[in-house]
Order: structure tokens, then C-alpha cells, then sequence
């Protein structure tokens, strides 16, 4: 593995078993249906789809906080699927998370001191007066009054509490932040508060970014690559800039093409691509391509034959037999 | 229609106060609104939590029924005030005239019975009509929100339905007595993107072929832009910025509307970095005496502890203190350098 890659995963599925409400019979849900990716040093990898598409669970599955049904996930060169928790320890230091709802990923009945200082305390960080600088340190570095230590969750704002997570997520000086759907929960304003924040926080920490979250704006602003996940697979992945001018996936363009802009004259305003219908329940796919149902460009082949990733340009993949917007 | 019902408009709100009195104190959550709907005309609400938007709208439906809520100020409805208006006769307004979608469409649906009988039971509520003319009226107007097989599912309970078709049923029930009023609070806030996208095209579609007027609140800058024809920009239970559409996006006035439109990341353009504003929205419990955003404004002086009023020109006025003049050339630095400063 090239000294670049971060963390790499290849065809990783994660299946969960259903019972059925009507015969009671058992039905597989592919969450997760092959995905292959990789995250290089330093960038941010955007994760973008809509709910129900599989991206929380990807992330799970890609730092072991659930067990993938197949398929490998390598975490600066060592193979850490099937590890023993024991065994993961080590690298759990390295990968970190924060979640999106501020109000529940925080014990409310613990001081902010104690949960910003129980990684470094369950990983035997030092002694407690260590403890104690570090998680001022850490306060500090998020922009926190340090002072704070001692008051709860719930008298801080909703922004204030997702700073608490990202302190607690750096505890450890991890390599990689996996951020699911961070900002959702927050006001515009204080979301870019918290986005201005990661930011700094990357390039002074030189922290890497695995950035899940369904809204395209605030995807592409923090995201150096992109990958666009519908039923559990990568549909599209490549560089922001370029996928989202110009998308070779219908279902990327669709989903551009839709997002309320603000018609401020700075920008032409696009065509907008309503797609029809819902997404298909994950238990019962689609044949061919999971997006040809309601894909506005599907030919007959698209209702047989799946189509694979492919690289299409350098760095552009895409899973479709008729990419759009090529040369 | 007469001359003068035309010119008249079918909402017009003055000066709603609304405050609750709790063990804390005096929560002054709308501190003055005024708002006129015109016929056939979309005004967007816009704000963060806490801005008041909903509690305005809320209340002047008579829907806050607290006993610790004290409201005043003037709300006509097609020129007749029904501000304080007994129980009975609001709830003939209510439903009839006006209807309103909520954010979270399980919460207007009961999930015990079905989606068609949630229908009959409102069309009949207001209209004499018997319970098979209720029913296919129910079919119909499920098929035309764009529910397919209308007739099968009309049987079916709320949560056979996705969030997306349970919003549909949501309109289709607003709309079963054709109210020429749609207030509508965060509809698509719980939905996906493209889901988003079919049901702002379903109310621009039915706005056009109803003549209704709707009320959007939202916190999202672009379905404003794309919805509203006028806007309301709220902050702290007041209005900070009304005007027209494009006014307001393309020359706003107000700091507070330079951050919230500086906030949004944008699907076109990768910015270096966000505009904030900084700090966090002032509790409505403890208003400031003179501007409530002066404490987060990077521009106050001595004049922002008095409150500043509405005031401008063309119908885009704004409450800030600012010289108009000035206010040009710092929104040109913002927009320029990305910063707030």
C-alpha cells in the first residue's frame, strides 16, 4: 500500500438480517453492497447520498464499530477486519468519530471535563494532572472557555456541544476523523462556525477526513474528493470540483440539479431534474442498475446488466452505461 | 371579484406580540410583526430556531393555547380581524380558509386510522357533503398530489406511507377545502433533496392552479429564493429585513441577513471559508433594549441601543442603524472578502 493511502477498503458489504412481517421469513438488506475506496493522507473524502443510501453504515463499518459481512478494510497498511477488539485498540486511537446529534452522543449525567478526558483515561494517557492540561488544551483548541470543565452537556448550545465532540474526538491526536453528518443538526449560521473549525483544525493537526452528510452544499465545501452513494453503492466518486460541475452520473446530476440555490445572479440557475418516485426499499433491489427505475436516461440494458465502477478520466469513476457529460 | 376585495390583502398582521410568561420570565417570542399576504402571492418567513417564525404563525391561528400566552396586535383576514376570535368561529376559518402543513408530516396524521378517513372526516368538518362524495373526493385529490393508485391506497394508514407520499397526504388534506390561504412551516425540512424537489414543484403547481396565497417558513435560504415572492427575514421574534425576492438576496441590507446568506455552502462555488456570525442567538428572555442583534453585529456603534424600526424604501426596509451608503460599500467588502468584519 502506498505510503499516501490512509485507509483503503475494497468490495466491503455489510448485510442485515430481517424478519419478514407478513411470512416471517428471513430478509437479507444489503446496507452496504460492495464498496470500494480510498482515503489519502491529509484529504477530505466527502460521502454524500440521501437517507437510507448506506453512508452511516459505511462509515461504521470502515473503523470496525460494526462487524462487515465481507470484504477488507486495510488501516495505514494492516488489515483490521477481524480483529479482536484487543487487537483494534491500538488503531481505534488512530480513527475517531463525531456524531451528528449533539444532544445524544454525550452522557448527560458527566461533566465536560470527564467526557473530553475519558479516551485519554481509558488509553492511560498520564497521570491526572496530564489528563487535566490535555483536556484543557483540547477546550482551548475548539474554542471552548477551559474554564468549563466542570458544567454539563445540556448547558451548552447545540453548537458548543459539537465542539465538545470534536475535543473529545481529538483527545487522542487520531490520523482520521470520521464525521457523520456533523453539522445537520446545527442553525446555518453556527454550522459555519463548526465547518470554519474542522477546517482550521485539519490543516493545523494535519487530520484526515472521512465527511458523511447528505447536504451538497456543505459537502462540497469541505470535501477535496467525493464519492455519491445510492442503495448501498458508490454511484460516483471524484474530485469536487470537476463531479460537481460536471456529473457523469444521471442520479449525481438529478441530485445537483435540485438542491434550492440561492439566485443571488452570481451563479446561472440549472435545469432543474425532479426525479420520480421513491428510493426502492434496499430489501428488494432493483435488477440491472438500482438506479434504472427511475433514472431519466435508462435504456434496456440498464434494466439487465449492472454496471461496475469504472474509471472513466483520472480520478473519475462512475457506475453507468451512459455517463453524462463526457467529452 | 370587486375592486376593493382585490385590493385589500387577505392577510395582514400588525405589530403581533406574543410572550409567555414562565417560571423564568417574560419570554417575548414575536416582538412586533407586521406582515401583509397578498392575493396568489408566496412570502417566505425566514430564520433560525428561536427566531419566533412558527410561534407567529402558530398563534395567530389561535393554535397557542397556553395558559401563560398572552398575544396582541391586529391580524385581518380578508380586511375582519380575528385576533381573539372565540373558538368556534376561528375553527371555521381554520381548515376552511386557511390551512397549514407542518414540518414533521407524522405529527398531523393519526397513525389509527387511515389516510382516507383523515380526509372525509376534514372535507365533511366544513363542507355538507355526504360520506361516498367526501370519499371520492379524498381519491382525487390523493391522485392529484401524485399519489399513484390513488383508489387502493386512500385504505392504507400513515405508515404504509414513505415521508415523502405522508407529506402528499399532508397537502392533499390542507387542500381539501381549497383554502386560499397555505401556511406552511418547514415542509421539506424532514425530506431528502429530491423528494424536496418534488413537493416544492407539487405546492408551486397547486399554488398556480388554485390561486392560493401561501406563507413558507423555512430556515434554508435557497427554497426561499426559489419559492417566495417576498421575504421576511426574522431574528430574535422581530423582523430585521422585508422585501421583495430578489431584493433581499441580491442587495440585502441587514448584517444579520449578510451572515445567513454568507453561512450557506454552495453547490457552484467552493468558498475558502464561510461567513459567521459570531456568537449565538440572544435568549428571548433577555432582550436588549435597543437592537437585538447588535451583541453578535460586527458593525454596531452608540445609536444600536436604541431599537431601530423598519424602514426603507420600495417595500424593502430593513431595522438596522447603519448609513445606507455605507451599508452598500460593506456588503461590497463581505461579499468581496468572504468575512464579516
Amino acid at each position: 500500500m502506498s505510503e499516501t493511502v490512509l485507509l483503503r477498503a475494497t468490495d466491503v458489504v455489510k448485510n442485515f438480517t430481517l424478519r419478514s412481517k407478513q411470512s416471517g421469513s428471513r430478509i437479507i438488506v444489503q446496507a452496504v453492497a460492495g464498496v470500494s475506496l480510498e482515503v489519502r493522507r491529509g484529504e477530505t473524502l466527502g460521502i454524500v447520498g440521501e437517507s437510507g443510501c448506506g453512508k452511516s453504515t459505511l462509515a461504521r463499518c470502515l473503523v470496525q464499530l460494526m462487524p462487515v459481512t465481507s470484504g477488507h478494510v486495510e488501516f495505514n497498511g494492516v488489515e483490521i477486519t477481524g480483529l479482536s477488539r484487543r487487537q483494534l485498540r491500538p488503531h481505534r486511537r488512530q480513527m475517531q468519530l463525531v456524531f451528528q446529534d449533539p444532544y445524544s452522543s454525550l452522557n448527560p449525567r458527566r461533566r465536560v471535563g470527564d467526557i473530553v478526558a475519558e479516551p485519554l483515561r481509558i488509553n492511560k494517557y498520564g497521570d491526572d494532572e496530564v489528563v487535566q492540561t490535555r483536556v484543557d488544551e483540547l477546550l482551548r483548541i475548539v474554542g471552548l472557555d477551559p474554564a468549563s470543565v466542570n458544567r454539563y452537556p445540556h448547558e451548552f448550545s447545540g453548537g458548543q456541544r459539537q465542539r465538545i465532540g470534536i475535543a473529545r474526538a481529538l483527545a487522542l491526536n487520531p490520523s482520521l476523523v470520521v464525521a457523520d453528518e456533523p453539522v445537520s443538526a446545527l442553525d446555518v449560521s453556527v454550522q459555519a462556525q463548526v465547518l470554519n473549525l474542522m477546517a482550521d483544525l485539519q490543516s493545523e493537526l494535519s487530520l484526515t477526513y472521512l465527511f458523511i452528510a447528505h447536504d451538497l452544499g456543505v459537502v462540497r465545501h469541505v470535501s477535496d474528493r467525493v464519492g455519491v452513494m445510492y442503495l448501498g453503492e458508490i454511484v460516483e466518486l471524484g474530485d469536487a470540483e470537476t463531479l460537481y460541475e460536471r456529473p457523469l452520473h444521471p442520479y449525481t446530476e438529478a441530485l445537483l440539479s435540485v438542491v434550492p440555490e440561492l439566485d443571488d445572479g452570481t451563479h446561472p440557475v440549472r435545469e432543474r431534474i425532479v426525479l420520480t418516485g421513491d428510493v426502492p426499499n434496499p430489501s428488494d433491489k432493483p435488477s440491472g442498475c438500482p438506479f434504472h427505475p427511475r433514472c431519466p436516461v435508462a435504456q434496456d440494458r440498464c434494466t439487465t446488466e449492472k454496471p461496475v465502477l469504472v474509471e472513466l478520466a483520472p480520478g473519475r469513476s462512475v457506475a453507468c452505461h451512459f455517463p453524462r457529460n463526457v467529452a | 371579484m370587486s375592486d376593493a376585495r382585490v385590493s385589500t390583502p387577505l392577510l395582514e398582521v400588525e405589530d403581533l406580540r406574543v410572550s409567555f410568561n414562565t417560571r423564568e420570565g417574560l419570554v417575548q417570542a414575536v416582538d412586533g410583526l407586521s406582515i401583509s399576504v397578498g392575493r396568489k402571492e408566496v412570502v417566505g418567513i425566514v430564520g433560525e430556531s428561536g427566531s419566533g417564525k412558527s410561534v407567529a404563525m402558530y398563534s395567530l391561528l389561535g393554535l397557542v393555547r397556553d395558559a401563560n400566552v398572552s398575544i396582541s396586535g391586529h391580524v385581518r383576514y380578508e380586511g375582519r380581524e380575528i385576533l381573539g376570535l372565540p373558538d368556534d368561529e376561528m375553527r371555521s376559518i381554520r381548515g376552511r380558509d386557511v390551512a397549514m402543513i407542518f414540518q414533521d408530516p407524522m405529527t398531523a396524521l393519526t397513525p389509527v386510522y387511515t389516510v382516507g378517513w383523515q380526509i372525509v372526516e376534514q372535507i365533511r368538518a366544513h363542507e355538507d357533503v355526504t360520506k361516498a362524495q367526501a370519499h371520492a373526493r379524498a381519491v382525487e385529490l390523493l391522485g392529484e398530489v401524485g399519489i399513484p393508485d390513488p383508489a387502493r391506497r386512500v385504505h392504507l394508514y400513515p405508515h404504509e406511507f414513505s415521508g415523502g407520499m405522508r407529506q402528499r397526504v399532508v397537502i392533499a388534506m390542507a387542500l381539501s377545502c381549497h383554502p386560499k390561504l397555505l401556511i406552511a412551516d418547514e415542509p421539506t425540512t424532514a425530506l431528502d433533496v429530491t423528494t424536496q424537489a418534488q413537493i416544492l414543484e407539487l405546492l408551486r403547481r397547486l399554488q398556480a392552479t388554485y390561486d392560493s396565497s401561501i406563507v413558507l417558513i423555512t430556515h434554508d435560504m435557497g427554497v426561499i429564493s426559489e419559492m417566495a415572492d417576498r421575504v421576511v427575514v426574522m431574528y430574535a421574534g422581530r423582523p430585521v429585513e422585508v422585501g421583495g425576492r430578489r431584493d433581499v438576496i441580491r442587495t440585502p441590507r441587514h448584517p444579520y441577513t449578510w451572515g445567513l446568506l454568507g453561512a450557506v455552502p454552495r453547490v457552484e462555488s467552493k468558498r475558502t471559508r464561510l461567513v459567521t456570525i459570531p456568537g449565538v442567538a440572544v435568549s428571548p428572555l433577555d432582550l436588549p433594549p435597543g437592537c437585538a442583534f447588535a451583541p453578535r453585529c460586527a458593525y454596531r456603534f452608540e445609536m444600536c441601543d436604541q431599537r431601530p424600526a423598519l424602514r426603507g424604501d420600495d417595500g424593502h426596509l430593513d431595522a438596522c442603524w447603519l448609513d445606507p451608503t455605507r451599508k452598500v460599500e460593506i456588503r461590497r467588502r463581505v461579499t468581496e472578502t468572504g468575512v464579516v468584519s
